[in-house]
């Protein structure tokens, strides 16, 4: 990596934890480029305009909380010892169950709302969703041809897992009095457990039977 | 003391209405107050006046869209005698698509604001009960008449197929490719039917597209 690309990755991580604390309307550049530790002149020359940058930055962070989520370093489910296990905790995985999660799930909202307004991120949203939609397809198809789970249509259950861990997920996320962490848990795990036929519930360590 | 505008019971619904439609147009950091001034033919002192912040008329706006289509929704429900007929309706009506006020996008206004809006933060549970409160009322119907199992909670399976509809329905407003109308309402029937204990299919009517019907 040159210096400049550096300088530039660094702005764009720096402009990313300003959106996900101060919220993309509240972010100021002179404030991004005091987290980054370079010139404001600096980053008007990666980034001509405040829209560009922060368009930049939603991209970045879209592409990092996917890698999170299902990248090869960020896989949280790749010692799991049963497939109804990996799957736990790829629903953990996808809730705001922690506070690095619940942070890019902030920034998940914020770049929802941006791919509705700027289509030129849609085919970044598409790619996101498309790879989990494969991501849970491909381990429930797993957990079903090693015998463990029920036969079901996979993509279907992974639609649903994708919906529901999104659904109940921002619930969470913004402190309904009704939907706690633990019962976006129960919720999501009580679904998937009966569609797969492991009985009521998926084992998280976290939820008492 | 100037006594409030006689006029008030029609001018609020219209800066509501313009409201609306400018937020979802715009979103709300590009929307100036002077914006739906012009819209509804007023001034932005009166709407001011009115409505304190724009996360007021936030809330509003998404209050005015939900309670008109619920409003609509209800109405066609009538037409239908089971509790699954409804049901369907329901979730046939809901997964409509992106094209007007009622798709998602005012809703993730609501949301990515709730974290930093300790007013939107109070006002946002009562405005998402809305749908989970006639998703429960029909559930209960289905119960008493002995279509759907008995032993399930109605508020439960209420928040279950709110949650999975809005999880699909982002997807729908992001145009996102796997996700069309009618694959959205077939996992969500898909779904009712295995908590409720019976067979839900879609009523077969293609509803209108929004936006063309106001």
């Amino acid at each position: 990596m040159t210096e400049t690309q550096g300088g530039r990755e660094r702005i764009l991580a720096a402009a990313v934890d300003r959106i996900a604390s101060d919220g993309i309307d509240g972010v100021r550049i002179a404030r991004i480029a005091m987290d980054a530790g370079v010139s404001t002149a600096l980053v008007h020359y990666h980034f001509a305009t405040r829209e560009a940058l922060l368009g930049e930055a939603l991209e970045y962070s879209f592409e990092h909380a996917g890698d999170l989520r299902i990248g090869d370093e960020g896989e949280p489910a790749a010692d799991a010892a049963t497939h109804a296990e990996r799957l736990t905790r790829m629903v953990e995985h996808c809730l705001p169950s922690s506070a690095s999660l619940e942070r890019d799930w902030v920034l998940w909202v914020e770049l929802w709302l941006r791919a509705v307004r700027h289509p030129e991120l849609r085919p970044t949203s598409e790619r996101l969703y498309a790879r989990m939609r494969e991501w849970f397809a491909a381990a429930i198809s797993a957990g079903v041809e090693a015998g463990e789970f029920a036969d079901c249509d996979a993509e279907a259950v992974a639609d649903r897992a994708l919906a529901l861990v999104d659904g109940f997920g921002i619930r969470a996320l913004l402190g309904d009095s009704e939907v706690s962490l633990d019962r976006a848990r129960r919720e999501v795990g009580g679904v998937l457990a009966k569609e797969l036929g492991i009985g009521e519930q998926l084992p998280f360590p976290q939820v008492r039977a | 003391m100037s006594p409030r505008p006689k006029t008030d019971h029609l001018r609020k619904p219209q800066i509501v209405a313009a409201a609306a439609e400018v937020l979802y147009e715009r979103g709300l950091f590009d929307t100036r107050v002077g914006d739906i001034a012009e819209r509804a033919g007023t001034s932005a002192g009166t709407i001011m006046y009115y409505f304190e912040s724009k996360d007021r008329l936030l809330e509003e706006a998404v209050d005015h869209t939900d309670q008109q289509f619920y409003e609509r929704v209800s109405e066609g429900l009538e037409e239908h005698d089971s509790a699954g007929a409804k049901l369907v309706h329901l979730v046939e009506e809901t997964s409509l698509g992106p094209g007007g006020l009622t798709d998602w996008t005012l809703w993730m206004e609501i949301w990515v604001r709730v974290r930093r809006s300790p007013e939107l933060r109070a006002s946002y549970p009562r405005l998402d009960r809305r749908q989970r409160g006639l998703i429960e009322r029909i559930v209960r119907e289905g119960q008493e008449s002995g279509e759907f199992e008995g032993e399930v909670d109605p508020g439960d399976v209420a928040l279950g197929l709110s949650a999975l509809m809005d999880g699909l329905g982002v997807q729908l407003t992001l145009g996102q490719p796997d996700v069309t109308r009618e694959r959205m309402v077939d996992r969500c029937l898909a779904m009712a039917s295995r908590e409720l204990g019976c067979e839900l299919r879609r009523n077969g009517r293609v509803p209108a597209q929004r936006g063309g019907t106001g």
